[in-house]
């Protein structure tokens, strides 16, 4: 599997060496600069080893295309994606496996405004990488560097634009905080002081590898849980190395699931949006959070860009996932974890509570999620026998598939970053989720 | 037939900017390099072409992936560079510069371990990594680190060679042209160092270079006037990587490089050491008089700094070089250096108390052309055997194309490690013979 690119329309995806190395990092950043002929591009990374390393292959491809590289270096991928959405870059490249293991990477592509590639444009790169020949231009037309840094005064005011600071300042939070030694760590200061924080940061430096699989979860949670418990901080919170997505422990030192992100910020922004977009594979308490503040939610494909793209066809101001993403679409075109922590403190401080009574009207449903690996020439032929069996069943099929009964649904579907079929069991009865379970496996039968 | 401008060899990689050299080739061949040389630290540094900063990222990208710990030299001459390597005791080097050729070009040359480019063995196993495809690559990449001093070694070590108070003594005026390229950051500073006044011409870094950058007569007009307005008593010119040199007289008149070569070789002969001369096929008989007069023995190897390098490790030589300006001292190190010949000439002059036209004077007098066609592999092979056939009387050497000695003149016929072309080299007692046997060898091919 080392050896296998993941392509999809966001960019392309694998284990650095392997699949993802160098000469592919520079040839796809060719067809992205030849794509796009003209403009500046502008660049980042996160902190691991192998980004710095394919940020200079794309580095010297987008200047040998004659295109002129904003390369920020280390900086968070929504941080860029809210810069893109206010200048007139041609287009984005992020380096960041976001909440994917260290060995692996990804070269993730931006159109102008900061939005993900849509299909056909996605398609057109491509066509481009595949048929090698790329817009080298002359050494008198050569791309240049050109130098800029992240605006953060203004990120932090146009955050503030959205949510009452002064309410939030005057609560004095004590927050505890893992950024997993990823890309937000050394910007986590000014945040804390912007908001008059007292910020409890663990795991904040970037030059160290990652203390736990970067993916803001339960499992990953004990350290902040243990810190927020000693500390009796009233909030902690997970993010993954790219700073896109966040998860959230409460005052009692107890994580709350990342599916909890998406619908606490449907909450927050009561009476300030009307529709929001989700995917098929978000929890239920996404739909229960959107009809108490009534606001229609609509499902889509998985992944940031399908959900961000939907948000803009259909007019919807919020989006988000399970995964613990949220994205604002008057803020930028991309999840965002620190505007989503602007939201929740903002949420605590209107409420007068704790996360925990925050959380408490939510109703109590059990999950599953579970992976299996999949050789991807096998992937079509199980999805179609699982289509055979449940198509009695009216199943959505929006997102792989997705099957609806009384008290619990469950999706499967291939991964669009790894090799695995993904199984979602979401229900009111620990019993029934088990079940299902033990129903798809053996009907998976590997 | 068609020649692509692109040149894969034992000299490295080299083509034009934006048509042959893309940033994918440069990676994979600095992939190759960093697997060949088993990783380790390997140094990096650039002229001053506008290309140089596409190339060196994709250098260090291209290194960082097969588990090097590349070290940023930023803009520094290639002799500075062999320098630093041999010094620190680094695994390798990788010069980023086109050297006396026009800007649109740009190319890698590689250095190994003791400051030296690789042997055409090594490179020839480089090469064979190369176009494999099979690279080391690693789990994780190192982090490019920078040297802010890199000159200073090699500053250093001229320093203690030459003895700057007798330049100093003698008030010494030199302007130097280093054509905006890899020297310009250092050359003034360096020659003030020594002891000398100096005035810069084209010392700015400007985008592209300011003249041809081949220290060949024709390209050193702002140089020749400089010296003339200036009253100085010589002018350097450098190349854009600063291994070559060709010197200025006090009238402002070019010496030319291979006399440039022949004064800082009759120098040190006479005032430092008698040692052993090496020079290259294609270098100038004056050195053959030069070496006479000093009663020493000169030895001629093929074309290109790496074989007249190892001549001169075997014979055991302290002095040599190419006729092409490129001077070699290897008390300073086994490599063509402009600044070792600066500080020979500079010292030779105080040391005389002679004008540099007159230190011209006491050598014998050759007129000598330099001409190259273009041509593919097989035509060269054709137009290498038409010469030999037209000129079988005088004595052959083949080790390196076909130098054919009479007692009046000579001729060197090569194709070229660098360009698809042959090069040809006629020189003669007097400038009509040798216009007379050029037009003969034109006239066979």
């Amino acid at each position: 599997m080392r050896d296998r690119l993941r392509i999809s329309v966001s960019g392309i995806r694998g284990e650095v060496p392997g699949a993802l190395n160098v000469d592919v990092a520079s040839k796809f950043s060719s067809a992205f600069s030849s794509y796009l002929e003209e403009g500046q591009i502008a660049l980042c990374r996160d902190p691991r080893c192998s980004s710095r390393m394919l940020e200079m292959a794309v580095f010297s491809s987008v200047i040998a295309c004659g295109l002129d590289c904003a390369n920020f270096g280390m900086l968070p991928t929504p941080f860029l994606q809210f810069l893109m959405r206010r200048e007139p870059f041609a287009g984005g490249i992020s380096i960041t496996g976001g909440h994917n293991p260290l060995s692996w990477n990804a070269i993730i592509l931006l159109d102008t405004g900061g939005d993900y590639l849509d299909v056909s444009e996605g398609s057109e790169v491509f066509n481009i990488y595949e048929a090698g020949v790329f817009n080298n231009v002359p050494w008198k037309e050569l791309g240049h560097p050109q130098p800029k840094t992240f605006p953060l005064d203004l990120y932090l005011r146009e955050i503030a634009d959205i949510v009452d600071a002064e309410r939030i300042r005057k609560m004095s939070y004590k927050v505890v905080v893992d950024p997993c030694n990823g890309a937000a760590s050394t910007y986590l200061k000014d945040f804390g002081e912007f908001f008059n924080l007292d910020l409890i940061p663990i795991n904040d430096d970037p030059e160290k590898p990652f203390p736990h699989p970067p993916e803001p979860s339960v499992e990953n949670a004990p350290q902040v849980e243990a810190v927020v418990k000693t500390t009796g901080a009233d909030l902690g919170f997970l993010l993954n190395s790219d700073s896109s997505r966040i998860s959230f422990v409460n005052e009692k030192g107890e994580a709350l699931s990342e599916e909890m992100t998406f619908p606490l910020c449907l909450l927050s922004l009561e009476g300030k949006i009307n529709k929001a977009v989700t995917t098929t594979v978000t929890t239920s308490w996404a739909d229960w959070a959107a009809q108490n503040i009534g606001v229609i939610l609509s499902r889509t494909k998985v992944g940031q860009s399908s959900v961000v793209h939907i948000m803009e066809s259909e007019g919807a101001e919020a989006g988000g996932e399970g995964s613990g993403g949220f994205c604002l679409l008057s803020f930028s075109l991309g999840y965002d974890s620190l505007l989503t922590l602007a939201l929740i403190l903002d949420f605590l401080s209107r409420e007068g509570k704790n996360l925990s009574e925050l959380v408490q009207p939510f109703p109590h449903l059990y999950r599953k999620k579970a992976k299996i690996d999949v050789p991807p020439e096998r992937t079509y032929r199980i999805m179609d026998k699982l289509e055979e069996i449940y198509c009695k069943e009216n199943p959505d099929y929006t997102d792989g598939i997705r099957v609806e009964r009384k008290g619990v649904w469950f999706n499967i579907r291939p991964s669009l970053t790894e090799f695995v079929l993904r199984i979602t069991i979401e229900g009111e009865k620990e019993e029934e989720v088990g079940s299902i379970e033990d129903e798809l496996m053996d009907r998976i039968g590997l | 037939m068609r020649i692509s401008d692109l040149k894969i060899s034992i000299s490295g990689i080299r083509g034009i900017v934006g048509e042959s050299l893309t940033p994918q080739l440069i990676i994979k061949f600095s992939e190759a390099f960093s697997t060949y040389i088993g990783g380790g630290k390997i140094a990096v540094a650039s002229d001053t072409r506008p290309s140089a900063e596409m190339l060196k990222n994709a250098v260090f990208a291209g290194l960082l992936s097969c588990g090097a710990s590349p070290l940023d030299l930023g803009i520094l001459p290639i002799p500075s560079l062999q320098i630093y390597t041999k010094e620190k005791n680094l695994d390798g080097a990788i010069s980023i510069t086109a050297s006396h050729n026009p800007v649109e070009w740009n190319a890698l040359k590689l250095i190994r371990k003791g400051g030296h480019f690789l042997s055409p063995l090594e490179a020839e196993e480089l090469l064979d990594v190369y176009y494999q495809g099979r690279f080391r690559r690693i789990e994780k990449p190192e982090k490019v680190e920078k040297e802010d001093e890199p000159f200073a070694i090699h500053e250093m070590k001229i320093r203690q060679f030459v003895n700057t108070d007798l330049i100093k003594g003698r008030k010494v005026k030199a302007v130097v042209d280093p054509c905006g390229g890899a020297a310009s950051p250092y050359v003034q500073k360096f020659l003030e160092a020594l002891g000398a006044e100096v005035v810069c011409v084209n010392c700015d870094l400007v985008e592209g270079f300011p003249r041809n950058p081949e220290p060949v007569a024709e390209n050193l007009g702002d140089l020749c006037r400089a010296v003339k307005k200036h009253k100085a008593d010589i002018g350097f010119a450098q190349d854009a990587d600063a291994d070559r040199l060709a010197a200025v007289d006090e009238r402002g008149v070019p010496i030319g490089e291979e006399y440039t070569l022949a004064l800082a070789v009759d120098y040190f002969l006479k005032a430092k050491e008698k040692s052993p001369v090496v020079v290259n096929l294609s270098t100038s008989r004056v050195l053959e008089d030069v070496a006479r007069q000093a009663g020493v023995k000169l030895l001629r190897s093929k074309v290109g700094e790496i074989n007249v390098t190892r001549k001169m490790g075997e014979v055991g030589s302290k002095i040599g070089g190419e006729g092409n300006g490129g001077i070699i001292v290897s008390d300073i190190h086994t490599c063509r250096d402009s600044f070792s010949g600066m500080a020979l000439l500079l010292e030779s002059l105080a040391w005389s108390g002679k004008k540099l036209s007159e230190l011209r004077e006491e050598l014998p007098d050759y007129f000598m052309i330099k001409h190259k066609v273009k041509a593919s592999f097989r035509e060269a092979r054709v137009i290498l055997h038409k010469v030999s056939q037209k000129f079988r009387e005088g004595e052959v050497q083949d080790i390196d194309g076909l130098r054919v000695d009479y007692p009046d003149f000579w001729l060197h016929v090569r194709p070229s490690n660098t360009e698809p072309v042959v090069r040809i080299q006629v020189e003669g007692k007097s400038e009509r013979v040798a216009k007379e046997i050029f037009a003969k060898i034109m006239k066979e091919i």
